[in-house]
């Protein structure tokens, strides 16, 4: 009796850890961002990364349930704002609903960055804004659904995940709009338009940055899988613009080898991966990965003269724990690009097909005096050179 | 040695199938039952702790799950994968064996129905679904044999064994989908294999029903599946020399040796069941909901299936009333969240409090000052001894 007691209490402390091992491989995440806590089995694994940072303009931060409650009374939108989504169907009427992939909406991560792109078209536009948190995979196209049987004007669904449903949708909907982010779509649709980005490009800008940066000839890069194209595209521009810089420069790029599963969800890994990098001689690391890079730029930040690179959102006010060593961050400028896509849709040029939204290095932060003019000067370069096209990062996509 | 208590299963007495079954059945659903009430008095509380109304939340979610044939299908589909996989459970626990390996069974078996369902393009669907069912069915089974060999000839717990193999299934799943069976429909840039075809699309009931009845229309052929086959275990387990060779050993392995019952011959049968049902889940999974094989997809699916067979007392009927009730949490969610404004994540805390008020059931006997259960959850039938 005693034995099979022992055995049970064994069993029900293993599975919360099972869980959240299983629970956190969430479908298809985006990219190089992984989707924080997609289960409260996870959010104890994904903790240490996940700051509570202050983000003191523009954040939505607080709790998303009083945030939607919140909303009406404060949008100071022009002609007074819709207060809730009765009245969609009225032409004059802009409602524009977001999906976001397996997460939260504030995950301080690419469903966040949708989702103030939709808050700015809020404010700016009048509109009246709402959004789902998808639970599992198996829920796209439903949640896209209570949007569209509400009638809303814009859906916007992010992340590669939903592409299919979204394509679908469109064809079910034709009256809608919608926005996919991170999704290509192939233009047969009018009323369906991806969101995508150069990731190749950020991470060449990085590349270069940290290239320029380096003391030591070596740098490094700690990756989420790659199994998920734009990491590749990031690993890819990042060694091009290094090497652009410094064609004798050292590269030590490191996938992590848990795909899905855990690829994004590894801060331990990414910490570990970072150490041995600096063991090997690196002074710049590079992470992009989720949690996985998160955890790198952390452990790099606990190493004196040592620099970080960030990716995806301007990382200086998601991870504060790096701010000792985070000189910028490869950037796809998710929210302006939200914002536009829905303006656009409003004027009635709406784009379709895909829509190239911008990448760029963010801000230096408290590291602006510490990076040379002439860097500066050459990046500025550089990104002329990539948008005109006279430069090129050497990342061919397979497919 | 020193536990005297568990003797072989009686047979059942058939004289009085009320008393037999039914009263029995009724006794047993006490606990879950409770369970679920507690966990959703508990979650009513953090709704409105959250600033929501529990009552509204509860109304959305139950309308989002049953409030259209649409929603049934939805909970119908949620719920298909789990029975299969409560049921692998079940089966394994009646053998004394924890097969935390379902996870894996279940993507492998997913990953092979998929294969067959796009590499054959010119098959009559008859022949078509049986065949990527078969496979899936068949890889889980093997899959699930190779800890229950293991366990049987070297001892290896099959706990940790599983675990190790479902990273190795995680990891071979990703590396297909990624590699030689990744989709190359343009425009695609992740890792999934190709759609299947249509002929190995797992219809609906009213697509072959001969006869129009609305409300059968929507009802995914799968879940039909699903329940017979749970019929077809609690036969398997109670009314089959096999199932009482299982329990014998699950009960007391060391009375089953004595009884003359090969212990290791039952271990490998089992496992190989139990993984048979679990990649017959990912199968339908592939080929009735999802269409192709996604890594990620199906994730949890297999731990999942630990709660339900938990919720249903180890019970193979069990296992339907409680996959449809973690089916219809999932289903009705998103309809929750929407209209209620209550987020997503109050669906797991419920389901998390209702598995640990199952599992801790002393608690709820304590509420009810029932008795100490009789012949109740062992699961621990390897554990340190045999």
């Amino acid at each position: 009796m005693r034995k099979s007691f022992l055995g049970a209490l064994l069993a029900a402390l293993l599975l919360p850890i099972l869980v959240a091992c299983g629970g956190s491989s969430t479908p298809a995440a985006e990219p190089t961002s992984a989707p924080v806590a997609a289960e409260p089995t996870a959010a104890p694994a994904a903790e240490p990364t996940e700051a509570p940072a202050a983000e003191p303009t523009e954040a939505p931060a607080a709790e998303p349930t009083e945030e939607v409650a919140a909303e009406p009374t404060e949008a100071p939108a022009a002609g007074g704002a819709p207060t809730d989504d009765s009245n969609c169907a009225d032409e004059a009427v802009l409602c524009v609903g977001l999906v976001t992939d397996v997460g939260r909406v504030d995950d301080k991560s690419f469903n966040q960055s949708a989702w103030e792109g939709v808050k700015a078209a809020e404010a700016e536009l009048g509109a009246y804004v709402d959004y789902i948190e998808t639970a599992a995979a198996q829920d796209y196209a439903n949640n896209i659904m209570l949007f569209a049987e509400k009638n809303y004007d814009i859906i916007v669904t992010v992340g590669f995940a939903l592409a299919e449903a979204t394509a679908e949708a469109g064809e079910e909907y034709p009256n809608i709009k919608f926005i996919g982010v991170d999704q290509f779509h192939d233009g047969s649709q009018e009323n369906v338009v991806g969101l995508i980005f150069n990731e190749d490009r950020a991470g060449y800008l990085a590349g270069a940055l940290a290239a320029s940066m380096s003391q030591s000839g070596t740098i490094a890069a700690v990756l989420g899988t790659d199994l998920v194209p734009a990491v590749v595209a990031f690993k890819e521009g990042y060694e091009n613009g290094a090497k652009a810089i410094n064609p004798d420069i050292t590269v030590i790029s490191t996938y992590h080898p848990g795909g899905f599963a855990s690829g994004f969800t590894d801060p331990e890994w990414g910490a570990t991966t970072a150490k041995q990098a600096i063991d090997q001689g690196a002074d710049v690391v590079f992470g992009a990965g989720g949690n996985t890079g998160n955890g790198a730029l952390i452990e790099v930040a606990g190493n004196e003269g040592k620099y970080c690179i960030g990716v995806d959102s301007d990382q200086w006010e998601t991870v504060p724990e790096a701010h000792s060593c985070l000189i910028s961050s490869a950037m796809k400028l998710i929210t302006p690009g939200v914002t536009e896509l829905i303006k656009a849709a409003k004027d009635g040029n709406f784009p379709s097909g895909v829509y190239y939204g911008d990448v760029g290095l963010a801000p230096f932060h408290d590291f602006d005096s510490v990076i040379p003019a002439e860097v500066k000067a050459k990046l500025d370069e550089i990104n002329a050179g990539l948008a005109d096209g006279s430069i090129d990062t050497g990342y061919v996509p397979a497919n | 040695m020193e536990r005297v208590e568990a003797q072989a299963p009686k047979p059942p007495n058939k004289s009085n199938w009320i008393s037999s079954y039914l009263f029995p059945a009724l006794y047993a659903a006490i606990v879950p039952v409770m369970a679920v009430i507690v966990a959703l008095i508990i979650g009513a509380i953090i709704i409105a702790l959250s600033g929501s109304n529990p009552l509204v939340a509860y109304k959305e979610l139950l309308i989002g799950a049953v409030g259209s044939p649409r929603a049934i299908q939805r909970t119908l589909e949620r719920a298909t994968p789990l029975i299969f996989g409560g049921l692998a459970l079940t089966l394994a626990f009646k053998a004394g064996l924890f097969n935390i390996g379902a996870q894996g069974q279940l993507i492998l078996g997913a990953i092979l129905a998929g294969w067959i369902g796009y590499i054959f393009t010119d098959l009559p669907a008859i022949v078509h679904i049986p065949l990527a069912l078969a496979i899936g069915a068949l890889v889980g089974a093997l899959y699930g044999a190779i800890p229950g060999f293991l366990k049987a000839y070297s001892g290896a717990h099959e706990v940790i064994v599983t675990i190790m193999l479902n990273y190795i299934a995680g990891n071979l799943t990703d590396y297909l989908s990624n590699g030689p069976w990744k989709d190359r429909a343009r425009g695609n840039v992740v890792a999934r294999t190709p759609k299947i075809a249509e002929s190995a699309e797992i219809p609906s009931l009213g697509d072959i029903l001969p006869f129009d009845i609305s409300i059968l229309n929507n009802i995914p052929l799968g879940a039909v599946l699903a329940g017979l086959v749970a019929i077809f275990v609690w036969w398997l387990i109670n009314k089959s020399t096999l199932g009482f060779e299982m329990r014998t050993v699950g009960e007391n392995p060391h009375a089953a040796q004595y009884a003359g019952i090969s212990v290791k011959r039952i271990t490998i049968i089992a496992m190989l069941l139990s993984g048979l049902l679990a990649g017959l889940g990912g199968a339908v999974e592939t080929l009735g909901v999802n269409g192709r094989f996604e890594p990620g997809t199906n994730a949890g699916l297999g731990f999942n299936a630990i709660t339900i067979a938990l919720l249903a007392r180890v019970h193979p009927i069990g296992v339907i009333p409680a996959a449809l009730l973690i089916g219809m949490m999932q289903a009705g969610g998103a309809l929750m969240q929407f209209n209620a404004k209550v987020a997503i994540e109050i669906i797991d805390i419920v389901q998390a409090l209702i598995l640990f008020f199952v599992a801790a059931d002393i608690l709820i006997r304590k509420m009810l000052r029932m008795r100490k259960s009789e012949g109740g959850l062992n699961l621990s039938g390897g554990w340190g001894g045999s």
